[in-house]
């Protein structure tokens, strides 16, 4: 079936994402909450769009709505630059220390209300990315906790978790930089606790936690890593050339 | 033989009716009546006006007593039960010092219509037979021999809308349920009511647990569901062990079970505890509650009806909807649709508390007005003071000044003018209630039970206490109502769920219909309800002043000062601004004025 987003005429399937119909057709809305590999949280709200169906328009979130009918979506009217202005004005505040939050402010005209009061030292925007992450990586050691305007991301009684393996993964993912890790010659040190790092055996570069590689390792079924992912493809390759040959051309 | 029904309600039982429950019981054991009378004593869920409790009536004498105590039963049982004569003291005394013998002439109870309350505080909760005798099961038992297809006709026919305060219409909600062939299928009852100040779903699971079980599985016979929760809030202990016991009777009776009534259909119903979160209320955030995620809401645009506890069709209904169901299937749809409005059919629940003379309970058909209900009923404000305003529909509804008051009461009128019914909450402010502060206590409620998963209810909710807070305390600035506003629309149109679309209704009501009264704040640093404390300050005029004491004696930290018949001072050092003293004088004598915040 075919929508238009802003006057542009986007094939999609029934019941895909706005948001990913957008992203396919070189269109941008802004998200935080969303990552490709964890789509569809609704939790960040920024991604909010108006939609045209049926002669009714109405502001829905892009990264949930599912199209279920021929439609225009409009990602910049006057509405939703308003809304959507509000809600950077308010993340802004939420996360003063956080660059990337900043700069996204400024790149969507967000105001700066000086009313709002700013939260001291903090980052984070509560996407909840991080601990969609952790989780579906089946380790599960950070949480939201709290509820309301309390609410936020900890290891369980903000001690240092048990189940934590230092993957970093919430780091990775966070939008705002808001995770500190810390990495020295051979430890990492994140959410308080202190792993020791593993280098290639080649090149002698960092490939992860013992207990990172232990978990992955556990959950394929193979060896624990030893070789970075580079010695590893080149390692493969010298078997491929020692088996067939080498290719002239 | 005489039934003697004692209110065991929560409001009686807090007022001391189980004592004399007690004593009633003692007495009748004891056989210390006339032994040519029988008569039992029976413990019932809530009589409604919970303001004069405990209340005690006497059946088929048709008499009702009011702040009944223990000392007072040996008398009840020796007069009205061995005698048949009333005990006047007892009785109801009516605005011109009438006595009145039955509950019906109580202008409380004269205006009520009662279809979801029929049961409540007529049969004991604890006895099937009770329900029995009341026609209790009777539709489940009539529903076995309709199809589908002619249940769902019945429950469209009725016009009931969803109880909780959304107003689907029930009957569509259960159609699209039916229509999806994915099995299993739920039925879920929300008896997670959290509104500050309500308690009608809380007074039917108490006082007729058998409607509410009876309801839900007409419901599974229609949609073809074979399981249901009921997800009961952790603060109702009591509703909680008045369902279970339903539970259990009704399954013992095969009325519920493997086999209902013989019919080969099962149905089987277990109790999920709420864990204390207002936001577990919002369907689908109760639905992951169940499921035993974190109590989050998703975004509904795939509807529960499709896909709901663990992604299948599944039912959700509040208590009082429930509750109406059995009577729509024994009576007809069409007879529980002459009830009621063009849009909004049958009756509606209230809890009505705060400054209205007579609280508790009641039951009207839909479109009475705000009027009927706090004049008629709850018989006007108390101490003959004005009405300022009443708020419904708990944190998201909004406050009703007085030119509003003959405005029915549906679903869709009050939506209109930006404040709405709910699930029936009702609280009445006198013109010592502070607009501002009312706005600023529910935002602060709902900083604590937002789930707070989306931008706009978390960060937008923290901004708003934040400003009201500044408000209240003599900081604000003229433009902050500019940005409540905005915010609010923001708040109102980006929010994940209800709660945040709907939170900043108090806000937005109050800046509505009372902005006087912020405008006071801001630019005279002035509380004009001399409610709150940092622009308040409490004096004593010294020629309405008696000098009666009672100020004196209320006072927490002795800050009034003054000899007996002499007009009493207050030392503005000592007073906290509590506002005890000018509760309790009887000649208007405190007053309050702006206080000087440099």
């Amino acid at each position: 079936m075919k929508i238009t987003i802003n006057q542009i005429p986007c094939e999609c399937e029934r019941g895909e994402s706005i948001l990913q119909i957008a992203r396919r057709n070189g269109i941008e809305i802004p998200t935080l909450c969303w990552h490709d590999g964890f789509p569809g949280q609704g939790a960040c709200r920024l991604c909010i769009v108006e939609v045209i169906e049926g002669g009714r328009a109405k502001i829905v979130v892009s990264c949930v709505y599912p199209v279920e009918r021929e439609c225009e979506v409009l990602t910049e009217s006057e509405k939703v630059r308003r809304q959507r202005g509000m809600i950077l004005a308010l993340l802004r505040k939420k996360a003063p220390d956080s660059p990337e939050i900043q700069a996204l402010c400024e790149r969507y005209h967000a105001p700066e209300i000086e009313r709002f009061l700013p939260e001291t030292g903090s980052r984070c925007v509560m996407c909840g990315l991080c601990v969609k992450a952790c989780g579906e990586l089946s380790v599960g050691a950070i949480a939201t906790v709290n509820r309301g305007v309390e609410k936020e991301i900890a290891t369980p009684y903000h001690e240092p978790s048990s189940a934590c393996v230092g993957c970093g993964s919430c780091a990775y993912v966070c939008p705002a930089g808001a995770i500190p890790v810390q990495e020295m010659e051979d430890v990492r040190i994140i959410w308080g606790k202190t792993f020791s790092l593993v280098h290639c055996q080649d090149c002698g570069r960092v490939i992860g936690t013992a207990e990172e590689l232990a978990a992955a390792a556990k959950k394929s079924g193979q060896e624990p890593d030893t070789l970075c992912a580079d010695c590893r493809k080149k390692m493969i390759a010298l078997s491929f050339r020692h088996t067939y040959g080498e290719i002239h051309r | 033989m005489k039934t003697i029904r004692i209110c065991c309600g929560t409001g009686c039982l807090a007022n001391g009716s189980l004592l004399v429950a007690e004593e009633f019981e003692k007495k009748i054991s004891q056989a210390s009546v006339d032994a040519a009378v029988e008569c039992v004593a029976k413990r019932t869920g809530c009589h409604g006006l919970c303001e004069d409790g405990p209340i005690v009536t006497i059946m088929p004498d048709n008499i009702c007593y009011y702040h009944v105590r223990p000392k007072d039963v040996d008398e009840i049982l020796e007069k009205t039960i061995a005698n048949d004569t009333p005990v006047e003291r007892l009785l109801y005394q009516n605005e011109q010092g009438v006595k009145i013998m039955s509950q019906r002439e109580n202008p409380f109870y004269a205006h009520q219509t009662k279809i979801a309350l029929r049961n409540v505080g007529t049969i004991s909760p604890d006895s099937l037979e009770d329900y029995l005798a009341a026609d209790g099961y009777k539709a489940l038992k009539k529903a076995l021999t309709m199809s589908p297809e002619e249940i769902l006709t019945e429950m469209e026919r009725s016009g009931l809308r969803g109880r909780g305060g959304a107003g689907f219409p029930t009957g569509r909600k259960w159609r699209t349920a039916a229509g999806y062939d994915v099995f299993p299928k739920y039925v879920v009852c929300n008896g997670d009511e959290g509104d500050p100040g309500a308690f009608m779903d809380g007074s039917i699971l108490e006082g007729d647990p058998h409607s509410v079980l009876e309801g839900m599985a007409i419901c599974a016979l229609a949609i073809g569901a074979e399981e249901g929760f009921l997800y009961i809030r952790d603060e109702y202990v009591h509703a909680r062990r008045s369902i279970k016991e339903a539970i259990r009777q009704a399954e013992a009776a095969g009325i519920l079970g493997d086999n209902i009534m013989g019919s080969g259909k099962k149905l089987h119903l277990s109790i999920v505890r709420g864990g204390g979160a207002f936001v577990c209320g919002e369907s689908t955030a109760l639905m992951a509650s169940i499921e035993g995620r974190v109590g989050e809401p998703r975004a509904k645009y795939i509807r529960s009806v499709q896909k709901g506890l663990w992604d299948h069709p599944t039912v959700l209904n509040n208590v009082e909807t429930l509750a109406n169901v059995p009577y729509i299937i024994l009576h007809g749809g069409a007879s529980y649709a002459a009830v009621g409005t063009g849009g909004s059919k049958g009756t509606k629940v209230f809890a009505m508390v705060g400054k209205v003379k007579r609280t508790g309970l009641v039951e009207v058909p839909m479109g009475a007005t705000l009027r009927e209900l706090i004049f008629d009923i709850g018989g006007g404000i108390r101490n003959g003071r004005p009405f300022k305003a009443v708020q419904t529909g708990g944190p998201s509804g909004g406050c009703i000044p007085e030119s509003m008051l003959d405005l029915p009461v549906d679903f869709d009128t009050l939506k209109k003018y930006g404040a709405m019914m709910g699930s029936g909450g009702m609280i009445v402010m006198d013109d010592r209630s502070c607009m501002v502060e009312v706005a600023r206590y529910y935002v602060q409620f709902l900083c604590g039970e937002s789930c707070g998963k989306c931008t706009p209810c978390r960060e937008g909710l923290k901004q708003m206490l934040a400003i009201l807070t500044d408000i209240c305390e003599g900081r604000g600035r003229i433009e902050d109502l500019d940005l409540l506003e905005a915010l609010g629309e923001t708040m109102q149109e980006a929010s994940l769920c209800a709660l945040g679309k709907s939170a900043p209704n108090p806000v937005l009501t109050t800046l509505k219909y009372f902005r006087g009264e912020y405008e006071a704040h801001i630019l005279e640093h002035r509380c004009p309800a001399g409610v709150c404390t940092k622009l308040t300050s409490f004096a004593i005029d010294p020629d309405k002043c008696r000098g009666c004491t009672a100020c004196a004696r209320a006072c927490p930290v002795n800050a009034v000062a003054g000899t007996a018949r002499h007009p009493h001072a207050i030392d503005a050092a000592l007073c906290i601004r509590c506002g005890s003293c000018r509760e309790a004088c009887r000649f208007d004598a405190v007053y309050t004025e702006g206080r000087d915040l440099s």
